[in-house]
Formats: C-alpha cells, structure tokens, sequence
C-alpha cells in the first residue's frame, strides 16, 4: 500500500517556522494544535490499514476454509482404514479361488491321465463325469469377476480423491516432494523384475525366438 | 548330451501349481526324471548333491531369482554346461537380452504351451548337437 495516497488531508510541514523561531519555547497550545492535525490527518490511513488488514485476514480465512473442504473430501480415514484393507481382503480372496479352482482342474485332469483305458466304454464314462467336474470347477470366474469388480470401484475411489489432492496442490502452487521409491522397488529394479507386462508391452514369445 | 527321455531335469517355481503344471506337461511329452525346487537357493543346494541336464526356471522367485540361479550356475565348472530355460512372464527385451548374456539356453514367456515347451527343450539340445 502506497501510505502518501491513503492521506487525503496531509499533515502541514511547520519544521522550518518551528526551527526559525528563536526563543526555542512552544506554546502548549501550539503543540496540542499540531498533534490534533496529525491525529486527524492520520484517521483516513488508520481506518484504510485496518480494511485492507481485514480484507487480507477474511481471504486467509477462506483459503483455510476451502482447504478444510477439500481436505475433508479426501478422507484420509476412510481410504486407509476401510476401502484399502477391504481391496487387500478382496484380492486375497481371488489368489485363493483360483489356486483352489486350479487345483481342482489340475486334480480332475490327473484323474483321468491316469485313469485305465483297457475298456473304452469305462473310460468314456468316467471321462465325462470328470469333465462335468471342471465345469464345476470354472464357476470360480464369477464370484472372482464380482470381487474384481470391486476393487475397480474403489480404485476409482481413490482415483477421484487423489484428484482432488492434485487440484489443491495446482490451486496453491505447492511443490510436490519427489516420490521416494520403496526398498522393494528398489530391490526388483536390481532383480530386473517387473512382473508381467500388459497387452501391448513387453515383447512376445516370436520375438524372443528371434532373439535365439 | 543329446535330448533323452530319461534326462535328469529340475523345475524351479515358487508356485507349487506352477512345479505341478510343469511336471505333468514334461509327464505328457514323456520326460519321467523331474526334479523340483522353490527358489534359486534350494535349486543351488539340490545341485550340491546331483547333477541335471536341464533346468527350467521362474524368473521372479525369493530369495533368489532364476537370472541369479543361472548366473550361479553358469559360474561354477560343474554345472557351467547344463542347459537352462528361462520360464517366465518377465517379457521386457532388456530381460531376455540380460538373460541372453548370462548365458541361458533358451527363453519361454508365460502363458506358454506344451508344444512351445516341447519345442524349446529340443532346440536347446539341437544347439549341443550342431
């Protein structure tokens, strides 16, 4: 704020009167004339400090305000404590349906590898019972369709709060920290392990060979 | 030492389906003599004790990876001409190419079939033959 443009009404420069006077005694009421003109020359910049000192404070306040708000969308709580151990619960009950489903299927298929073939008729019979079987087994697809289902919802759960954590972080200019990697990452970057790629990446088993 | 059904081999999974899923396919094209560990350490320590013809290997394994076993391998003069292939869902180029320079026979990128199986394990004998 440019202080000289608040003071409509400047305060008078009496310096050089004052200074030219030679008996050096000011009159009381001299004085008191002076610091009424300044007292009342300064209320306009007073009352202008303490608007713009308000203004300042209320845009402070709403930030806060706004952040509480964002902040309360996030939901820290919610995601950590409910929807993240609810996704683990349900990824875990895949990796066991389908360990189960697969020991069923590999079960059944050692069955009937292994089953007597000398009489056709038999054979067939109990080949086909056992194939009933596998379908039996393959129903684990559905249910592990439904949970995979899930965790994409709160996937996109966590998506759209994490979005909302971006925009705060765009909206007032804050630098992220760099994301620190995890001691596992570290160590499967050194063990050249990434896991299986998706459909598009990596290379497939015509380009290895040419490789060979 | 030219392919022979009755060749010494040892699977390496740390999924017991993944060892089960081998060994019936090897049961299937006819290879009887099937060996298994879980992890590159426990292959190190069976081979402390026995020799193979071939190893087919996990990449992604604890404690010790596939690429580790067969460098392992590869730096011991016992084991250093065993045949070794890579069965793995690790399909990045720079893996093969690592894998390549470490000295492995031959690379299989999971879902693999029993015909790729069997196909590897005779290239991979071919190659000694030639």
């Amino acid at each position: 704020m440019n202080t000289a443009e608040k003071l409509d009404d400047p305060v008078p420069d009496h310096s050089e009167e004052l200074a030219s006077r030679e008996d050096n005694a000011i009159p009381l009421r001299e004085v008191i004339a002076m610091a009424e003109k300044v007292t009342s020359a300064l209320k306009p910049l007073v009352r202008s400090l303490d608007k713009s000192m308000y203004r300042e404070l209320r845009d402070m306040l709403n930030c806060i305000e706004e952040l509480r708000g964002d902040l309360s969308k996030v939901d820290p709580d919610d995601i950590f404590s409910r929807r993240i151990p609810e996704m683990g619960r349900e990824l875990s009950a895949i990796v066991s349906a389908t360990e189960v489903a697969t020991n069923s299927i590999m079960n059944i298929a050692e069955q009937v590898m292994d089953a007597d073939k000398s009489d056709p008729e038999a054979y067939a019979k109990f080949v086909e019972q056992h194939m009933l079987a596998i379908f039996e087994a393959c129903t684990f697809q559905d249910l592990t369709g439904q949970r995979v289902t899930r965790v994409i919802q709160t996937v996109e759960v966590i998506e759209e709060r994490i979005g909302v954590l971006c925009r705060m972080i765009e909206n007032n200019q804050i630098t992220p920290n760099a994301p620190k990697i995890s001691e596992t990452e570290k160590r499967n970057r050194a063990r050249l392990v990434k896991g299986p790629a998706n459909k598009g990446e990596g290379i497939d088993q015509d380009a290895v060979d040419a490789m060979f | 030492m030219q392919l022979n059904r009755n060749m010494r081999i040892l699977i390496v999974d740390d999924y017991a389906t993944m060892l089960r899923i081998l060994r019936n396919l090897l049961k299937q094209l006819g290879f009887e003599n099937v060996h298994e560990a879980s992890d590159g350490q426990a292959a190190l320590k069976q081979f402390e004790t026995n020799k193979y013809d071939l190893v087919i290997s996990d990449w992604n394994m604890e404690p010790m990876t596939g690429f580790d076993l067969l460098r392992a391998v590869r730096a011991n003069p016992e084991t250093d001409a065993t045949k070794f292939i890579m069965i793995t869902a690790e399909s990045a180029t720079e893996n093969v190419i690592a894998a390549k320079r470490a000295g492995v026979n031959n690379y299989i990128i999971k879902p693999f079939t029993s015909e790729i199986l069997q196909g590897k394990i005779e290239t991979v004998f071919e190659q000694q033959v030639a």
